[in-house]
């Protein structure tokens, strides 16, 4: 994150809080990383026991679980690498009015976002209060996992809101260019 | 009437979002609330936060991080460098010389990314160069790099295949074993062409290749093997039904963690450089999956999928005329979006439509891989042409034109899979039901 911080040589009075925050969307993308390791491990684990003829249920529902707290934890880091997919190629195209089409996109992106935030709260609530289990073998109350879904939206609404900050304030959102989309 | 009104509307906001750079993930969200909350009257918060985490916490699409993943540590070992190493002596002296280094690498290397990008850089950055220093001739070389390069779509395990069967519900193992022989064909169809180019383009005089014994040539393909082995192995898996894709892509993972810690490269820095990788991706692949995911459940409150497929069937058009269309629209789509963003923004539209025609998904699955390649390497916008343009420094209209014999070559085949499309479908037909699960 040092790399990106350097390539901007204004600073501004808030690059304390913009650091710490950084290393919030780095550590909630280690956390997805980690996440990812354990659907490796699971899988693997699932393979072993087929193959010694013990099937331990419920296996692939908690590869699914881990499969949506690796995407969910890594939205905010993937958008602060700038790696999610957008189209620049109207943009480029708009020489000095490209702020216009930045500020607009981030608001889009700000409602969403916050939208979808309200609204995985609210299902984990539910969840939590209707006491829902899991339809799979692995009858876990679905709130856990969901739980993952409702931080992981949080940390991304909190990464746009925070770069929309940036745009505002100092001209530049400060997201790199696309460095490892497909 | 209303229906009319709802497509006139979503398209023209699909285009505004999209054009002002909005993200795809975003856009297809925000595309869903307003479907949902204005044209089928209803509160869209609550389906669509269920939405997106039924489609995220699925077993099936965690094959996609596994196999992102795999691909990225191969990708870390040396594989690339050897890659160049291996193929040179073997292919010296046959006509056409090092060109096929191109073809051969990109099919190589396709097999282990899953992303044409990736295939197109790591394979240029090791030719381009050495091909440049040897005399061959500049057009050609850009040219037999920005088709096949298209090939790591193609030839599994790819990912735009994953996301293709994760949103048709069509087997993700069976997608990927149909793209083996297309995928083959068409290489060999490049291969052939740059038999013939070296024959009859004047401007073809490259430095003569030293002559290499068997012994020298043997010693070079070894270095390619082990990683020959283990793609066999992930496909083989998976052909055999001995394992779903998830598992066979986890297995991937252990052989090419195995591999690169047999060849010393997997330090501490490369293992978490890699891992990280692989989230960032498989997490940009879910954002655009989720919002498509969104975006078909509020289509189906609008029956607007269903009433477009109604009327394409009552224009009575063959299956043939269905593809022709088809084949038009991604080829405008691909000119503004990426492979994947152009399967997840159309499938749940296409499906029915394809269904109803009676066309076999799996064949369709193929067809669409194909006709997106294809797409990679149209302008004004085609991925593989940007990167070439930043690999090369070439204006992006002369390495369209270069690449122009590739994109006929592509063109051909499109046809080849509809005259033929055993090509696609024999393959999975073989294969065995995976018995546990």
């Amino acid at each position: 994150m040092a790399d990106r911080a350097a390539g901007s040589t204004k600073t501004h009075a808030l690059d304390g809080l913009w650091s710490r925050l950084d290393k919030l969307y780095l550590y909630s993308g280690y956390l997805a990383a980690f996440c990812l390791v354990m659907i490796f491990l699971t899988t693997m684990l699932q393979v072993v026991s087929r193959l010694s003829g013990k099937n331990i249920t419920g296996l692939t529902d908690y590869a699914g679980y881990f499969m949506a707290a690796s995407a969910f934890l890594a939205f905010a880091h993937t958008f602060n690498h700038g790696a999610h997919i957008r189209i620049e190629l109207f943009m480029s195209m708009m020489g000095r009015f490209r702020i216009v089409a930045e500020w607009f996109s981030f608001i889009v992106a700000v409602l969403i976002t916050g939208w979808l935030t309200w609204f995985a709260w609210s299902m984990v609530y539910w969840s939590w209060k209707l006491n829902d289990i899991s339809q799979g073998l692995d009858a876990t109350p679905i709130w856990i996992p969901q739980l993952s879904m409702a931080i992981g939206l949080t940390i991304l609404a909190i990464s746009v809101l925070d770069h929309t900050l940036r745009l505002i304030l100092t001209g530049d959102h400060r997201l790199p260019a696309s460095p490892d989309a497909l | 009437m209303e229906q009319l009104e709802l497509l006139i509307t979503f398209l023209a906001l699909l285009c505004f979002l999209l054009g002002s750079g909005t993200w795809v993930g975003f856009t297809l969200v925000a595309l869903a609330a307003v479907a949902i909350e204005f044209f089928a009257h209803r509160s869209a918060g609550a389906p669509v936060a269920t939405t997106l985490w039924s489609s995220s916490s699925s077993w099936m699409l965690s094959s996609l991080p596994m196999f992102v993943w795999m691909g990225d540590i191969l990708f870390r070992t040396r594989l690339s460098e050897d890659l160049f190493r291996g193929l040179a002596p073997i292919m010296g002296r046959i006509p056409g010389g090092l060109l096929h280094t191109n073809v051969m690498g990109c099919t190589i290397f396709g097999s282990v990314s899953g992303s044409s990008a990736a295939t197109l850089t790591t394979v240029g950055q090791m030719t381009v160069p050495e091909l440049k220093k040897r005399n061959y001739p500049e057009h050609l070389v850009i040219g037999t790099l920005a088709g096949p390069a298209t090939l790591g779509l193609m030839i599994p395990p790819s990912i735009i295949m994953i996301v293709y069967g994760v949103m048709t519900n069509e087997s993700i193992a069976a997608i990927n074993i149909a793209g083996i022989l297309p995928g083959f064909v068409l290489a060999a169809l490049f291969t052939l062409y740059v038999v013939v180019i070296s024959k009859t383009d004047p401007s073809y005089k490259p430095l003569e290749e030293p002559r290499t014994t068997w012994r020298e040539k043997l010693s070079a393909a070894w270095l390619l093997i082990p990683v020959h082995v283990l793609l066999f192995i992930v496909l083989g898996s998976m052909f055999a039904g001995i394992a779903t894709a998830t598992e066979s892509a986890a297995m991937g993972v252990a052989g090419a963690l195995g591999l690169a810690w047999w060849q010393g490269t997997l330090t501490w820095h490369n293992f978490v450089e890699s891992l990280m990788g692989a989230t960032r991706t498989s997490a940009m692949i879910a954002l655009i999956l989720a919002g498509s995911a969104a975006l078909t459940l509020a289509m189906g409150y609008t029956g607007l999928p269903n009433d477009l497929a109604q009327w394409v069937a009552s224009l009575n058009l063959s299956a043939y005329g269905l593809l022709m269309a088809l084949l038009v629209l991604y080829l405008i789509l691909g000119c503004f979006l990426d492979g994947i963003s152009c399967v997840v923004l159309t499938i749940g539209i296409v499906e029915p439509m394809v269904r109803q025609a009676g066309i076999d998904m799996v064949w369709f699955g193929i067809f669409v891989v194909l006709v997106v390649e294809l797409a990679q390497i149209t302008p004004p916008v085609g991925f593989n042409l940007f990167v070439l343009q930043s690999m090369t420094g070439h204006n992006i209209f002369r390495i369209a034109r270069w690449s122009l014999p590739m994109f006929l070559i592509m063109f051909i085949m499109v046809f080849i899979m509809i005259e033929f499309p055993g090509l696609a479908t024999w393959l999975p037909s073989l294969m065995l039901p995976v018995t546990a699960q």
